[in-house]
């Protein structure tokens, strides 16, 4: 050793030759390397391409609701004389609105919505003729000119709606305001003038809201150019007529106006009755997480400066769901960013363990080749250098490789994740052989000293408490952090850029990173307990043994007392079994989550929506469901959305109307897995005050005991109703009035039914076989849809592949353990066999010293990952990923949790029979002869 | 060679070749060692470092395999045991105490001295007397319930004496038990051997560098580049 200072010379031959000789546990760290590099650079990428899938999956379901709509008054048209004047260029005025909002919005908004369709729609009109409810609304449409214009048609009969005979002998003509009604010109579309009989040239015969008669004329035919075009999508009945857009029973059909007819449509209306608007569609496949953001920050903007609704002047009115719609999908991604970085943040944490076990294994093989080497000279720092060269070596060659294959696997690749398996497999090498040449150059002999023995011993247990006591406060830290903050990012989380961020770039700059690692600190602080407890345990085992008559026993329970206080296999073999069960927990609890929200929305297997109300027809339709083969149970009710109900204060709410046979319900429910409603009985006797209802709310506007009324349309008396229950969430409402069908009848609101639930394996084929134009809703394409959806999909795979690697990862604890331990056993198995030990037996002592730690691992690491799933389902925001109202309920996946738990001490089982395969090859001559010294 | 008493040699060793490695590596530890050890003598085996001491007791033991001759022990032909026979050899009649001593570090020397008494299935309370026994025979009467790590090396020395002896075996194989002790320490741990020779019938075959040792034997047999040297009386 030299006092000077000079920089570390590395004696290449040794690092070839150490590197040659250990390549085993060199592979082995490599390989553990580039799987997790892999898994860490591959999976934010995957998510972030994910978030992107899941922003455009909302935007899609959104629909309309997604479409940024723009409203503005027209011009007022009072004219000089008391009238009001035609305005034949009004179309100018339609398309000026269209190209001002163009302008208005923002380039993230430009660049992820469709070029704009302005169109001015007349009120709903009432067709007079028949006796079903018809109604008719007129409709100008003019889609962007530089996408195409349109929408195009061809006119198959007639012509385009012109201008009306008096409107072009004076186009600026002023019309008195209580004239005769004024004529239009409209086109219809094949179906719809088939469906009200009309030719060019007839008349159609419509009335307004206030029975006065409209003078609307049939110009032409046409047939849309292609009835996809977006122009078309808002307003579907110009195309064909539409059921139930304005009531159950109601058909909707549309009539075309053309630039020509535009001034005469407004004309026919009153000032306020007639409005533009322009409408963008987002294009789905155009938005990414980023565009989201901005557009979500451009939207609220411009709503904000919007005008009010009774303006004329004013800034047009901007109204649109799509920044809720935005903001809900980033904070779901959030979540499942969050979600995820627990994951990788446990694989992580287990795979740095493995990293330092291998490292222990590494240097316990090097030890006496390292004694050597610094017993011939060599300084610490040049082994020290040389250890590092080959960390560095295997490591980058080996992250190299992993974020190769992310890179390849994934759109990108992300660097943040991997730094600290890379940082321990480079460091822990180098850290642990320098400590231990440093320690070779020491007398190997028992210290005689005593006092400096205790000192010594001293400060290991101080410098191990103070470890332990980091990591427990660490883990308490971020478990309250978890728990309080929850794990969305602060500020809303409803941005998905700001979310990908942190988890892309793998910083803690939005300090998520303590809250993500609280599942593994937990867990390793567990691990940290039992390590202290396992000593005391195998030395009761020891005890225990020593009073048994058998040799086995008391031998094995020594070696596991001897061997109890290794750390490293153990913390890893918890560590990894703790956060797999966590993992398959969450998996499992998501996918329970998911199917009990696809029962709670369809209600039953399957179900038959908006059927035309007629009570009888949809009895023996539900009676054709029921004698279907493989169903159960089809029951009919009626159900209403935002019925109108007086509650306690006069109140009105706006809950689900149910009107069901009590008992037949109540029957329906026991052959689903959602929760009974025995209220349900209720029902049947008659109530003081009222009809007896059940209720439920989610606001606690309605409860149990009150006295509320249902108002009913048309000025018909209102009904009292006196709430004696607790209703079931009727297909997922969160505000419920559920009433007894014939009670109701006997007040006089006769039932009108529209819906059919049923149940049983064949209910979704026969309810879908006697849909007959109503939707059909399956409980498995519900289920279906949910679990596909991107972020789901994505999040499930993550859960079961970091399952796997953290179970695979626990398996190497105990092998690459079992492995730094097989010289000492092993010596000491065959010292015991120069006591008389036969040779079969030393495997039953083998085993005895590893199976306490393994057996520990296997019960404790399930119950710690239950444990911190347990903890962390709420306030990882589980209920965003499955949709369900409330925190899912904890579903521990027992078969899986059982192969996770029995993979240890099966693996003993195979491992030690190799092992002592293995060494019997070895003479025991040449085993002692390696003991000593 | 001396002739034994009627009974005949306690040990046979005939012919006995072990070579180590191949080739050019090849190193001969025995070259056709020939002996026998007349029962309850204390033997001292001799030579340099590398003379092939070790090899020989591990031969004669069944730790190791001679690539020639053949090995006799209280009339069992060692070299022919299977893997069985030779941990029943073990149990029954031959016993080791190594430089290291080899105790079990979380028993107590009463437990370490007892540890072949229950893989012999010895009755515990049979096993307590004896174990008690023993332990005064080695002087630590005193020290049954402490373990290896709060015992002197002297002392851990002759808890393994203790437990060699316990099952009362015809062979006590001892390679170098002093090495890693002081010679104080040493003399006396041999003394305590040479003491077990006479208390218990046994025949002690102990490997040693140290001259002072080999005063205490009855006979001393050297060794060098694995030929035998020759014999001599003290
Ligand atoms: N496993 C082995 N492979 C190769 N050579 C070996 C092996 N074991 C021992 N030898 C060689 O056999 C010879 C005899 O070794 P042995 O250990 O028996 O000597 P020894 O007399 O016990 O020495 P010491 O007094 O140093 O313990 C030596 O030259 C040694 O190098
Ligand atoms: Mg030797």
């Amino acid at each position: 050793m030299s006092p000077r200072i000079r920089p570390p010379a590395p004696h290449w031959p040794s690092v070839r030759g150490r590197a040659l000789a250990d390549a085993g546990p060199l592979l082995l760290a490599a390989a553990v390397v580039a799987v997790v590099t892999l898994l860490a650079g591959a999976v934010p990428p995957l998510l972030a391409a994910t978030a992107d899938d899941a922003v455009r999956d909302a935007v899609r379901r959104a629909g309309e609701d997604a479409d940024v709509l723009v409203h503005a008054e027209l011009q007022r048209d009072d004219g000089p004389y008391g009238g009001r004047l035609r305005t034949p260029r009004l179309a100018e005025e339609v398309d000026d609105l269209r190209e001002r909002v163009v302008d208005e919005i923002g380039p993230a908004m430009r660049a992820a919505l469709r070029p704009p369709v302005a169109s001015v729609s007349s009120p709903v009109l009432r067709v007079t003729d028949g006796s079903v409810l018809r109604t008719l609304q007129l409709v100008y449409l003019a889609a962007d000119p530089r996408a195409g214009g349109g929408p195009r048609v061809t006119w198959v009969a007639g012509g385009p709606p012109g201008p009306s005979a008096a409107g072009a002998a004076d186009p600026d003509r002023e019309v008195p305001y209580d004239g005769p009604p004024w004529p239009v010109q409209v086109g219809l579309s094949e179906a719809d003038a088939a469906a009200l009989g009309v030719r060019p040239g007839d008349r159609i015969p419509l009335k307004d809201e206030e029975k006065r008669d409209k003078d609307v004329r049939v110009s032409g035919i046409f047939r849309a150019a292609d009835v996809a075009e977006q122009a078309w999508r808002p307003v579907p009945w110009l195309l064909r007529p539409v059921p139930g857009v304005d009531g159950t029973g109601t058909t909707r059909l549309g009539a075309l106006l053309s630039r020509d007819s535009l001034p005469d449509a407004r004309l026919a209306f009153e000032q306020q009755d007639t409005q533009r608007t322009v409408r963008f569609s987002p294009d789905p496949g155009r938005l990414t997480t980023g565009l989201a953001t901005s557009i979500t920050a451009n939207v609220v903007n411009l709503k904000a400066e919007s005008g009010s609704s009774g303006d004329f002047t004013g800034p047009p009115r901007w109204q649109t769901r799509l920044d809720a719609v935005l903001r809900d999908a980033g904070t779901q991604i959030a979540a499942g960013y969050a979600q995820a970085s627990v994951l990788l943040a446990g694989v992580l944490a287990a795979a740095v363990l493995v990293l330092l076990l291998a490292a222990d294994l590494l240097v316990r093989r090097r030890g006496p080749a390292l004694a050597a080497a610094r017993r011939r000279g060599a300084g610490l720092p040049d082994l020290g250098s040389e250890l590092l060269l080959e960390s560095t070596a295997v490591t980058l060659a080996a992250a190299a490789a992993g974020f190769l294959v992310a890179g390849l696997v994934a759109p990108g690749v992300a660097w943040g994740w991997a730094v600290p398996v890379v940082l321990a497999a480079v460091a822990a090498g180098p850290g642990f052989g320098t400590l231990a040449a440093a320690r070779a150059t020491g007398d190997r002999r028992v210290p005689a000293n005593r006092s400096a023995r205790r000192w010594n011993l001293r400060t290991a247990q101080l410098r191990r408490g103070a470890l332990e006591a980091a990591v427990l406060v660490a883990a308490v830290a971020a478990l309250v952090a978890l728990r309080q903050r929850g794990i969305l990012p602060p500020g809303g989380g409803g941005d998905p850029a700001a979310a990908a961020v942190p988890a892309a770039a793998g910083s803690g700059t939005d300090g998520g990173t303590l809250p993500a690692s609280a599942p593994a600190l937990g867990v390793l602080a567990g691990a940290l307990v039992l390590l202290r407890l396992l000593p005391a345990g195998t030395g009761l085992a020891l005890r225990r043994s020593l009073r048994s008559r058998r040799p086995l026993a008391v031998f094995g329970a020594a070696r596991a007392a001897a061997t109890s206080a290794r750390a490293l296999p153990l913390l890893v073999m918890v560590t990894g079994t703790a956060l797999a069960t966590f993992a398959l927990t969450l998996a499992a609890t998501a996918e329970r989550g998911l199917a009990d929200g696809a029962w709670r929305t369809v209600g039953a297997d399957a179900r038959l929506d908006a059927l035309r109300a007629d009570a009888a027809a949809t009895a023996a339709l539900a009676r054709r469901i029921g004698a279907a083969p493989g169903v159960r149970l089809a029951v009919a009710g009626q159900v209403t959305d935002g019925a109108r109900v007086a509650a306690a204060g006069s109140v009105i709410v706006s809950p689900r109307l149910v009107v069901v046979d009590a008992a037949a319900y109540r029957e329906l429910l026991a052959t689903t897995p959602l929760p009974d409603a025995p209220d349900l009985a209720r029902l049947g006797a008659p109530a003081a005050g009222g009809v007896p209802v059940l209720v439920r709310s989610g606001d606690g506007g309605m409860r149990p005991g009150m006295r509320m009324e249902l108002r009913r349309d048309g000025g018909a008396p209102a009904i009292p109703l006196a709430a004696v229950g607790d209703a079931p969430a009727v297909d997922g409402a969160d505000d419920v009035v559920l009433v007894d069908a014939a009670a109701l009848a006997a007040a006089g609101l006769p039932v009108a039914a529209n819906t059919v639930w049923a149940t049983g394996p064949g209910a979704a084929r026969a309810v879908a076989a006697n849909a007959a134009g109503a939707d059909a809703v399956s409980r498995e394409n519900v289920l279906r849809a949910r679990r596909d959806a991107p972020l789901t999909a994505g999040l499930l795979r993550l859960a079961r592949a970091a399952a796997v690697v953290l179970s695979l990862l626990g398996l190497l604890g105990l092998v690459v353990g079992a492995a730094a331990s097989a010289p000492e056993r092993w010596r000491t198995l065959t010292r015991l066999r120069t006591l008389g030990l036969r040779p079969r037996d030393a495997r039953w002592v083998a085993a005895g010293e590893l199976l306490p730690a393994v057996l520990a691992a296997a019960v404790a690491g399930p119950l710690l990952g239950l444990l911190f799933a347990r903890l962390t389902l709420g306030p990882l925001a589980l209920r965003l990923l499955t949709g369900q109202p409330a925190d899912p309920v904890l579903v521990p996946p027992w078969w899986p949790l059982a192969v996770v738990a029995a993979a240890l001490p099966v693996a003993v089982a195979v491992l030690v029979p190799a092992e002592s395969a293995l060494r019997r090859r070895r003479r025991m001559s040449e085993v002692l002869r390696a003991g000593e010294g | 060679m001396s002739a034994g008493p009627a009974a005949g040699p306690l040990v046979s060793v005939r012919g006995v070749h072990r070579t180590y490695g191949t080739g050019a590596a090849t190193v001969h530890a025995l070259r056709d060692v020939s002996f026998d050890l007349t029962p309850g003598t204390m033997v001292a085996l001799v030579g340099r470092s590398g003379s092939g001491k070790t090899t020989l007791l591990n031969v004669i033991g069944g730790l190791d395999r001679p690539d020639a001759g053949t090995v006799r022990v209280d009339g069992v032909e060692v070299t022919a045991l299977d893997e069985d026979g030779l941990a029943r050899l073990r149990r029954e009649r031959v016993s080791y105490v190594f430089q290291t001593f080899g105790l079990i570090p979380v028993l107590s020397a009463a437990e370490n001295v007892g540890a072949p008494l229950r893989l012999a299935r010895m009755p515990a309370a049979e096993r307590e007397r004896r174990v008690g026994l023993l332990l005064e025979l080695v002087g630590l009467a005193g020290h049954a319930e402490q373990r290896p790590g709060e015992l002197s090396g002297g002392q851990q020395q002759r808890v393994a004496i203790a437990r060699a002896l316990a099952a009362s075996p015809r062979l006590l194989i001892a390679d170098e038990p002093t090495g890693q002790l002081d010679a104080e320490t040493g003399l006396s741990v041999m003394a305590l051997l040479r003491g077990v020779v006479e208390s218990e019938g046994v025949t002690a075959l102990v490997s040693t560098h140290d001259p002072t040792m080999i005063a205490l034997a009855d006979r001393v047999i050297r060794i060098r580049d694995g030929r035998l040297d020759g014999q001599e009386a003290p």
